[in-house]
């Protein structure tokens, strides 16, 4: 029997700061080896809603849940199945590596030949091997990042939430951590990772959600969300003619679905009000009126231009 | 499957034997390893920081020096003396004050700062969300203060050990106070770290540290004063029954102390939605319990003495008093997590309600239970005329019965007053905005103040009226029960009391009924679904079903 039920779900939750509305009717929920993506800017709710999920904080209103359990309710049963990178290290000293980890899995009750599995099998996946001895004051930022994410996978739980992973990661880092994080998904594990860097959460989610002032403004895949911004908004155009391009820039501006015009020698840029298949339609209507169209195409907008859409910078 | 599963599934190495004939340390290193199997993961964390950090280090080596360092001194001033003369106290006594500090001073401090680093630095967090639970956070910290008191008193025992064979101090002497000095140093540990607990404020966490610091430093001389004075003085009455009960009636006392604020310490860390309160209640009600059980003892040993019932009501009033100041101060919302275990029987709803989370079960719970000692005590005046011929103590005066019951009835009436007005205002106040606790409690204790200070000012002011009581002093609970028991009869304003009083008590306790009945109506809700299904998947691998052998079958 195939499990439906998402491994994490918001519901309508909701988190006030006294007049402050953290978080306000989000709702999004995350399958089983699926990696979502936490967008805002800063302020925006993420790292609360993400403790909220920790079952550090509790809703003002709505729920969440892991596994089917509730956050509120049942924190005991969430832990359990939950592994939680905050954005700060929470280190402690005069502890090396191995007596880090072996700490955690402790605390998560593994005994005997499971904790020295399971500290193995981690250390091996976060390549903290050939440190175990070495104290964690000694250890770099990335180094750092790595055994924080070890210790949130230590108890293997079946959801991850991490908070800013990459944040300060020199770009190897980075890239070691998107490779682990989809192993971890290839593994059957629902990801919650919220970042500063959208182009590689473009690259490793399979869900974004974009998050201001609390609110959740757009939810989906990240060629859907592309694609509903561009529905809404103007796609910038750009089409090259042989022969009179001004003629093609009048006859344009007759038109209503198209603005912001500008003419570049044969090329010209423009913004269309449309979906594909508009686009598509005007395409056929320059060629009717014989325009020598040698070039043309629609600009896709990367995650970074969606998110910049779509939020408008404000703070709470 | 997941990771970890599939990385366990795969071929892997088996662990590399050692070698049969391994150094003894290494034996030693793997016993201590299955050891820690079974002890608290934060004590076996903090021991190897321990082992590693300067502090302790330090802190050891010096109590190292100052013991040899003492040991030299003393030596070289009794002199040659030290042969013949009995010099044991005077060197315990220098010990016992190196020794002293570290239990009394550092083990205790380090374990609120232990506690409260963890809040600061964002560790506790990463705590709470593993599946330790507070009661195992606290257990750990303090299990790591235990085991720094034993190094400290394996550092110096040697010492100690050769105080006695100065003599001028027997052995049973010195086990009795390092005794007393580790259940002093267990004690404070505990009052620690509920003080790391109170607050996340880091503001508040300087103000409760540089407290605490003062507070740990007064204990320490006051243990020494106690000690030292009390050893010179008398020697420990070891063969005087008294003593041993004395002391049995203190060792309970500490007891349930103790277990009451380990509990305070577990129930602040203890998640929102979860009942931190009826552990609570269960420790208070033993505590009543016991305290009644010394009560009754002293009171049938003293022969139906009458100051025993009148200590027994003026203790227990104080003590609900501030029990009930807290309960006023929780939370109303009961979450969905505690309504799944509430009571759901006749008897359970009638007995166990009271134990429910919230003020106005709270407030019920301290009332019944002060109403409960009232009737002991009037068991006990009953008592003394049935079966000791009406014996009055001493200063209480003939009409010792009389105070009693009166007593007993002003203090309940204050009791239902003024618990039932602070309920009543911190509902108010949780009304406007969210108090904390802490503010919560301190505007009650301002609302008693209040009572107090402003018919004091108005009788100050009053020339003639300066020194007796007058009615004008209703609202003031401490004078006017002393005035209760100074009087020894029913005067004028005792009798007064007892008419007003009464009358205020049942309308501010009818003011309050409403809120008790809501909370008497919460009623138990289903657990969800997908709790009912692991509980029962649980449940399942616990006891599998047993395979049905069908005795007609053939063999």
């Amino acid at each position: 029997m195939i499990d439906s039920r998402p491994m994490i779900e918001l519901r309508n939750l909701h988190r006030c700061f006294g007049p402050t509305r953290a978080v306000n009717d989000v709702s999004f929920a995350v399958g089983r080896g699926q990696v979502f993506g936490y967008i805002g800017p800063n302020g925006a709710g993420k790292t609360t809603s993400m403790r909220i999920l920790a079952t550090l904080d509790q809703p003002t209103a709505g729920d969440a849940f892991v596994d089917g359990f509730s956050v509120v309710n049942d924190p005991d049963r969430v832990r359990f199945r939950l592994g939680f990178m905050p954005d700060y290290f929470g280190t402690y000293s005069n502890v090396n590596v191995r007596e880090y980890l072996d700490f955690f899995a402790r605390a998560y009750g593994l005994r005997g030949a499971e904790r020295t599995r399971a500290m193995s099998y981690v250390m091996s996946f976060t390549k903290l091997d050939t440190l175990a001895d070495k104290p964690i004051d000694g250890l770099s930022k990335g180094m750092k990042q790595r055994l924080c994410l070890g210790r949130a996978m230590i108890h293997d739980p079946a959801v991850m939430i991490l908070d800013e992973p990459a944040a300060g990661l020199d770009p190897r880092a980075r890239i070691q951590l998107r490779e682990m994080i989809r192993q971890l998904a290839a593994d059957g594990k629902a990801i919650l990772i919220s970042s500063h860097i959208l182009t590689e959460l473009a690259e490793m989610c399979d869900q974004v959600g974009i998050i201001e002032q609390g609110r959740l403004l757009a939810v989906g895949d990240v060629a859907e969300i592309r694609r509903g911004q561009q529905a809404l908004h103007a796609t910038s155009m750009q089409v090259r003619v042989l022969g009179d391009s001004a003629a093609l820039g009048q006859w344009l501006t007759a038109r209503d679905d198209v603005q912001e015009i500008s003419i570049d020698g044969e090329r010209i840029v423009f913004e269309h009000l449309g979906n594909q298949e508009a686009e598509a339609q005007l395409l056929r209507e320059m060629i009717e009126a014989r325009f020598r169209v040698i070039a043309y195409g629609s600009q896709t907008r990367s995650l970074e231009e969606v998110f910049m859409h779509v939020t408008r910078g404000h703070v709470q | 499957m997941t990771t970890l599963e599939s990385s366990l599934s795969g071929p892997r190495e088996e662990p590399v034997e050692a070698p049969a004939r391994r150094a003894w340390w290494d034996r030693f290193d793997a016993a201590a390893l299955r050891a820690s199997e079974w002890l608290n993961p934060i004590l076996v964390k903090e021991t190897r920081q321990a082992l590693k950090s300067r502090q302790f280090g330090i802190t050891f080596t010096l109590v190292l020096a100052c013991a040899w360092g003492w040991s030299m001194l003393g030596v070289s001033m009794i002199g040659p003396d030290i042969y013949h003369g009995s010099h044991g106290y005077d060197m315990f006594s220098g010990y016992f004050v190196i020794l002293a500090f570290p239990l009394l001073v550092i083990v205790p401090f380090g374990a609120f700062r232990s506690l409260a680093a963890e809040r600061e630095d964002g560790t506790y967090e990463l705590l709470s969300v593993t599946t330790l639970r507070p009661r195992q956070i606290v257990s750990g910290k303090l299990g790591s203060a235990v085991l720094q008191m034993l190094v400290y008193f394996s550092a110096v025992s040697p010492c100690l050990a050769f105080t006695y064979m100065l003599k001028g101090i027997d052995m049973a002497t010195v086990v009795f106070v390092l005794y007393c000095a580790f259940l002093a140093s267990l004690g404070l540990s505990v009052v620690g770290l509920v003080a790391a607990t109170a607050t996340t404020e880091k503001h508040w966490q300087i103000v409760l540290s540089v407290l605490l610091l003062f507070g740990l430093g007064w204990c320490f001389f006051i243990g020494m004063a106690m000690v030292l004075d009390g050893l010179a003085r008398n020697p420990i009455p070891f063969q005087d029954a008294d003593f041993w009960t004395f002391n049995a009636a203190l060792l309970t006392a500490f007891t349930s102390y103790f277990v009451l604020l380990f509990c305070v310490a577990s129930a602040q860390l203890t998640f929102a939605s979860d009942n931190r309160s009826s552990l609570l209640r269960v420790v208070m009600l033993s505590q009543q319990a016991l305290f009644t059980g010394w009560m009754g003892w002293g009171f049938l040993h003293e022969r139906g003495d009458l100051e025993i019932p009148l200590f027994y009501l003026m203790d227990s009033g104080f003590y609900w008093a501030v029990m009930g100041v807290f309960m006023n101060s929780e939370s109303t919302e009961m979450s969905a997590r505690v309504k799944r275990q509430l009571p759901q029987s006749f008897l359970g709803r009638t007995f166990l309600t009271w134990f429910n989370p919230g003020p106005a079960t709270g407030y019920l719970f301290a009332v019944v239970n002060f109403f409960a000692v009232c009737l002991l005590a009037g068991t006990a005046v009953l008592a003394n005329l049935l079966f000791f011929s009406g014996r009055a103590s001493g200063w209480l005066g003939a009409a010792a019965h009389q105070t009693v019951m009166a007593f007993a009835v002003v203090e309940l009436c204050y009791l239902i007053i003024y618990l039932g007005l602070g309920r009543l205002l911190a509902a108010g106040l949780r009304w406007l905005r969210h108090p904390s606790m802490l503010l919560s409690v301190l505007c009650q204790v301002l609302m008693v103040l209040l009572g107090c200070g402003v018919p004091l000012t108005i009788h100050l002011m009053m020339v003639d009226l300066r020194r007796d009581y007058s009615l004008i002093e209703i609202s003031n609970p401490f004078w006017s029960l002393v005035e209760v028991i100074e009087a020894k009869a029913l005067t004028g304003e005792v009798v007064a009391l007892l008419t007003i009083l009464p009358i205020v008590a049942a309308i501010v306790f009818l003011a309050n009924m409403p809120s008790v009945i809501n909370a008497v109506r919460q009623v138990r809700i289903a657990r969800p679904k997908r709790v009912v299904e692991e509980d029962e998947l649980v449940e399942l691998e616990r006891h599998p079903p047993q395979p049905v052998i069908d005795p007609l079958a053939a063999d």
